[in-house]
C-alpha cells in the first residue's frame, strides 16, 4: 500500500512539472503505477489506475516528431490545450535520441509517416523494440495500404491528417491501454482480452487460438484437435486447404521457409509483400497473402519482443502447476505440455501461429508419445517425492542430475558455441545474458531454427521416414534437440528411457546439423519432457524443507520449464552447482534460494531462478559473458530476495514486480542487446 | 464611427470567410485553427499560415525541380513532397491547395509527365490565390484590431 501512495504523489508531482522538462518525478510515474496495478489482482488494476486519475491524462508526456513544422506547430498547440507535456521534434534522429537518452520521459510518440532523414515506420520499429512506448503515426496519406502498413509495423494507432484535437484528446487511451495489458499479460500470462485483440487487429483468430492458453484454451485446442484429427490422419501433405473453414493459403513449412528467406533478404524494415511476393515467386500466391502473413510475422516478432519484457512474471505462474486457476502463458505451456499439464496440441498451437495452420495439423502421432510419455512421467514421480521421505528424492535428483547432466552441459556449450558460428554473434549475446530476453530468445531462436531446420528439412524427410512428411516445427525440433549430444541417451536414461530409445534413432543420421539447431530454443521442451518435469512439481516443497546444497538441482529443473530457452541453459548450469565447480557462485546462490524457501514456502519464484540460470550461464559458458554478466544477475537477485521480505504473503505476484525492478536494474544489458539483435536476425 | 468600423471589419472578414469556405478554398479545419487561437498564443492562426507559407514555397520550388531538372524526374521524391504539402495543407484547412495534391500525386504515380506539369501549374495557381487571400484575411483582421485597440481606452 506504501507504494500505492507513493504512485499517487508521483502523479502529483507530474501535474506540477507539466510545464518543465519532464524531470525525474514525472518520469517514473507511470511506470510505478504499473507496479502497482501488477501487484493487485487484476480486477482492481483498473480501478487503481482511475483513482490515480483524477486528472490524469493531464501531464501525459507526448513527444511529436514530424519533419512538417506546419502540423508540428499545430499538434503542439492541440496537444497544449489537452493539457499534455509536449515535446516537438522534426527530425526522426534526433527524436530518438532524444528517447534513447531520456528513457521513460515519455509516455506516448506521435510520429509522422514520411521524414527525410528517417522513415517514420523505422522510428516506430525501433521505439517499439527498445523503449515498448505507444507509438502513434500520422500521415496525409489515408489509404488503406499505408494505414496497414502502420498496423504491421507495430502503431498503436494511426491519425490521418488533418488531426483534429478530439483525436488527440483520447490518445492516452494508449498509454493505459498498454500498461493495461502489460499487467493483465503478467497476470493472466497470455489471455487476450478486447483491447489486446483490437491492437492486434486481422491477428484475431490465430491469436487467440494459440495465445489465449487460459485453461479453456487448453479445451479449446483439446476440441479443435479432435474435430480435425481425423481429417489431420489423411492429410499429409498439408497443403490441402480444406481444413481450414474459408479458402486461403496454407502456410506450409516450405512456403513459411521461402518467405522468411525472402524477408531475411530483404530486410525486415524494407520488406514489403509485393517484393516478397516476387522473390517467393509462387504461382497462385496473392499479394495480400503475403501481406498478412507479413503481417502476422511482424505481430510474432513484435510480440516476442513485449513478452520478453514480461518474461519473469510470466514464468512465475510457471511454478503453480499446484494451482488450477493460474492462467498460462505462452511459454508456461511448453513446459507443461512437457509436464503433461497440456496436451501437445496446445504447444503446437504456439509454432502454428505463425504459420496460421490449424493446430492439429501441427502434431504428427510419432511425436505424441513423446510428450505423453513425460506427461505420464510427471504425475509419477511427484508422488513419490511427496509421499515418502523429503530426503531421498532429493538425493536421487542430484544423483541423476550430476551424473548426467555435466555431459549434457557440455554438449549445450558446444551448441551455443556452434550457434556463434551460425549466427551473428550478437544474438547470441541477447539470448545469453538476460533473463528478460529469454522469452525473446526463446522464440527467436526458434525462428531460426524454423530457418535453419526448413533448409534442411529435405534431409530429415529422409531421415525421418517414420515421420509423416509434414511434420510439424516443434515435432522436427524435437528430434533435432534430442540430437545434440551423443550424450542425449546418458541423460535421459536417468528419466525416460523409452523416449530415448525412440529420439535416439534419429539422432544417430541427424547428426551435427540438428545440434546446430537446437542449440538454444528446442532443446528445453524435450529436456522437460524428459527430466525436468518431475522435479518441477516438487520444487516448491523441496525448496522449502531442504538445505541449500539439495536444492539446486529442483531450481533448475523449474527454471528451465518456465523459460524454454534459457531453461535448457539454466539446467546445464546446474550441474555446475551439483558439480560445485564454482563454489562461490553457488553458495550465493543458495543462500538466497534459502530465504525463498522459508518465505514462500510453496511457490517458488522466478526472479532467482532466472538468476540462477544467469550466473549459471556464466559459469558454465565459456569466456564470452562470464564477465560481464555477472553483475546484472547478481544484483537481479538481491532485488528479488528484498521483495520477497516486504510482501512475504503475495508470493505470486512477486516475480512480476520483482522482475520489473530487475529490469531497471538489469537493464544495461537488456537495452543494449534488445533492439538490435531482433532486427539482425531478420535482416541478416 | 470607430466602433462601426470594427464592426465593418468584422463583417468584412467574414463574408470573406464565407466566400472562401462557399469557393471550397477552406475547410472547417481553418475554423479548428482559429479556435486554437488563445491567449497563450494570440497571434496562432498567423504564425501557422506563415509557417506554412514559408514550408508551401520551398515545397513548390523543388517540385519545380524535380519536374523541371531533366527528361527524367523522380517521382519518388515527388510523392514524398506532395505526401507533406497535402498534410500541411488540409491542416490549415487549405482544401482546394489539397484536393490539386492529391491529383498531382495520382499524377505522380502513373509517372505522368504531363499531368504532373499541368497538375503543378494548378496548384501554384490555387496556393496564391490562398495565400492573397489569406493575406486580406489577415489584413482585415489587424485593422480591426487596431481599430478596436483604438476604441478600448476611449471607453475607459
Amino acid at each position: 500500500m506504501a507504494t500505492m501512495q507513493r504512485v499517487v504523489a508521483a502523479a502529483q508531482s507530474s501535474v506540477s512539472t507539466s510545464g518543465g522538462g519532464g524531470g525525474g518525478g514525472g518520469a517514473t510515474n507511470y511506470a510505478s503505477s504499473k507496479g502497482v496495478a501488477a501487484s493487485c489482482a487484476s480486477g482492481t488494476a483498473a480501478t487503481e489506475l482511475v483513482v490515480i486519475s483524477d486528472q490524469f491524462p493531464v501531464g501525459l508526456r507526448v513527444l511529436v516528431v514530424d519533419d512538417d513544422v506546419t502540423c508540428l506547430r499545430i499538434l503542439e498547440q492541440m496537444l497544449r490545450r489537452c493539457r499534455y507535456q509536449v515535446t516537438t521534434c522534426s527530425q526522426a534522429t534526433v527524436a530518438l535520441n532524444l528517447l534513447r537518452e531520456r528513457k521513460g520521459c515519455f509516455d506516448v510518440v506521435l510520429s509522422d509517416v514520411h521524414m527525410p532523414d528517417m522513415d517514420g515506420f523505422k522510428l516506430l520499429e525501433l521505439v517499439g523494440l527498445e523503449m515498448d512506448l505507444p507509438v502513434i503515426m500520422m500521415s496525409a496519406d489515408g489509404r488503406t495500404s499505408a494505414v496497414m502498413r502502420g498496423i504491421r509495423h507495430g502503431a498503436c494507432d494511426y491519425l490521418i491528417k488533418p488531426i483534429r484535437e478530439e483525436e488527440l484528446k483520447n490518445i492516452w487511451q494508449h498509454v493505459v491501454r498498454k500498461k493495461w495489458n502489460e499487467n493483465k499479460e503478467v497476470e493472466h500470462s497470455g489471455s487476450m482480452e478486447e483491447n489486446d485483440r483490437h491492437k492486434r487487429g486481422n491477428d484475431d483468430s490465430e491469436y487467440a487460438s494459440s495465445a489465449n492458453e487460459g485453461t479453456d484454451g487448453i479445451l479449446k485446442a483439446q476440441k479443435k484437435r479432435s474435430n480435425v484429427k481425423d481429417e489431420d490422419d489423411g492429410e499429409l501433405e498439408n497443403d490441402d486447404p480444406s481444413t481450414s473453414k474459408k479458402p486461403r493459403v496454407v502456410w506450409s513449412v516450405e512456403l513459411h521457409q521461402q518467405f522468411v528467406s525472402a524477408v531475411n533478404q530483404l530486410g525486415l524494415d524494407k520488406a514489403v509483400p509485393k517484393r516478397i511476393l516476387e522473390l517467393m515467386n509462387v504461382p497462385g500466391l496473392t499479394r495480400e497473402n503475403v501481406a498478412s502473413h507479413l503481417q502476422k510475422f511482424r505481430l510474432y516478432l513484435k510480440r516476442l519482443s513485449g513478452v520478453a519484457q514480461q518474461q519473469g512474471g510470466v514464468s512465475n505462474t510457471m511454478c503453480g502447476p499446484v494451482d488450477p486457476n493460474v492462467k498460462l502463458g505462452r511459454f508456461d505451456i511448453q513446459a507443461l505440455a512437457a509436464s503433461g499439464q497440456i496436451p501437445p496440441q496446445t504447444l503446437a498451437a504456439l509454432h502454428a501461429e505463425l504459420l496460421g495452420r490449424p493446430t492439429a495439423n501441427l502434431i504428427p502421432g510419432m511425436d505424441q508419445p513423446t510428450l505423453l510419455q513425460a506427461s505420464v512421467q510427471g504425475p509419477k514421480r511427484i508422488p513419490i517425492e511427496h509421499g515418502v521421505a523429503f530426503g531421498q528424492p532429493l538425493v536421487k535428483c542430484q544423483s541423476n542430475v550430476s551424473k548426467h547432466f555435466p555431459q549434457s552441459m557440455i554438449s549445450s556449450v558446444e551448441d551455443v558455441s556452434a550457434g556463434f558460428g551460425v549466427w551473428p554473434s550478437n544474438n547470441v549475446n541477447t539470448v545469453v545474458p538476460s533473463s528478460n530476453l529469454s522469452g525473446l530468445s526463446t522464440q527467436n531462436s526458434n525462428m531460426l531454427m524454423d530457418i535453419l531446420q526448413q533448409q534442411q528439412r529435405q534431409q530429415q524427410q529422409s531421415q525421418q521416414q517414420s515421420l509423416p512428411p509434414e511434420p510439424s516445427r516443434t515435432i522436427n525440433v524435437q528430434p533435432s534437440c534430442l540430437v545434440v549430444p551423443s550424450q542425449s541417451a546418458s541423460f535421459q536414461a536417468g528419466n525416460s528411457p523409452a523416449s530415448v530409445s525412440q529420439n535416439c534413432s534419429f539422432n544417430r543420421n541427424s547428426v551435427i546439423d540438428y545440434s546446430l539447431l537446437s542449440s538454444q530454443s528446442n532443446n528445453s521442451l524435450v529436456n522437460i519432457g524428459h527430466f525436468s518435469n518431475g522435479d518441477l512439481k516438487t520444487t516448491g516443497a523441496l525448496s522449502g524443507y531442504s538445505g541449500p546444497g539439495s536444492i539446486s538441482p529442483s531450481v533448475s529443473s523449474c527454471s528451465g520449464n518456465a523459460d524454454s530457452s534459457m531453461g535448457r541453459q539454466v539446467q546445464s548450469s546446474t550441474i555446475t552447482f551439483g558439480n560445485a565447480r564454482q563454489p562461490g557462485f553457488v553458495h550465493n546462490m543458495h543462500d538466497i534460494q534459502g530465504s525463498y524457501g522459508s518465505k514462500t514456502g510453496e511457490v517458488l519464484d522466478q526472479g532467482p531462478l532466472q538468476n540462477l540460470g544467469f550466473v549459471g550461464k556464466g559459469t558454465c559458458i565459456p569466456s564470452h559473458f562470464a564477465v560481464d554478466e555477472f553483475e546484472s544477475p547478481m544484483s537481479n537477485m538481491n532485488h528479488g530476495k528484498l521483495f520477497m521480505e516486504n510482501n512475504g504473503i503475495r508470493v505470486k505476484q512477486e516475480p512480476s514486480v520483482g522482475f520489473m525492478d530487475n529490469t531497471k536494474v538489469g537493464l544495461p544489458v537488456l537495452q543494449q542487446f534488445s533492439s538490435n539483435d531482433i532486427m539482425s536476425v531478420f535482416t541478416e | 464611427m470607430l466602433g462601426l468600423g470594427v464592426d465593418r471589419l468584422r463583417a468584412d472578414m467574414n463574408r470573406l470567410l464565407a466566400l472562401l469556405f462557399h469557393q471550397g478554398v477552406l475547410d472547417e479545419q481553418f475554423l479548428q485553427l482559429q479556435q486554437l487561437q488563445d491567449e497563450s498564443s494570440p497571434n496562432f492562426v498567423s504564425e501557422v499560415v506563415n509557417i506554412y507559407f514559408h514550408e508551401s514555397e520551398k515545397l513548390l520550388r523543388n517540385l519545380r525541380g524535380l519536374l523541371m531538372d531533366k527528361e527524367f524526374s523522380d517521382y519518388k521524391k515527388i510523392g514524398i513532397h506532395l505526401n507533406q504539402f497535402m498534410g500541411s495543407s488540409s491542416s490549415i484547412g487549405a482544401k482546394r491547395v489539397r484536393n490539386v495534391c492529391v491529383a498531382f500525386r495520382a499524377a505522380s504515380e502513373q509517372n505522368n509527365r504531363a499531368g504532373c506539369l499541368r497538375a503543378l501549374e494548378l496548384l501554384e495557381h490555387e496556393y496564391c490565390y490562398l495565400k492573397n487571400k489569406l493575406h486580406e484575411l489577415f489584413h482585415i483582421e489587424q485593422q480591426r484590431v487596431l481599430a478596436a485597440g483604438v476604441r478600448y481606452p476611449m471607453q475607459h
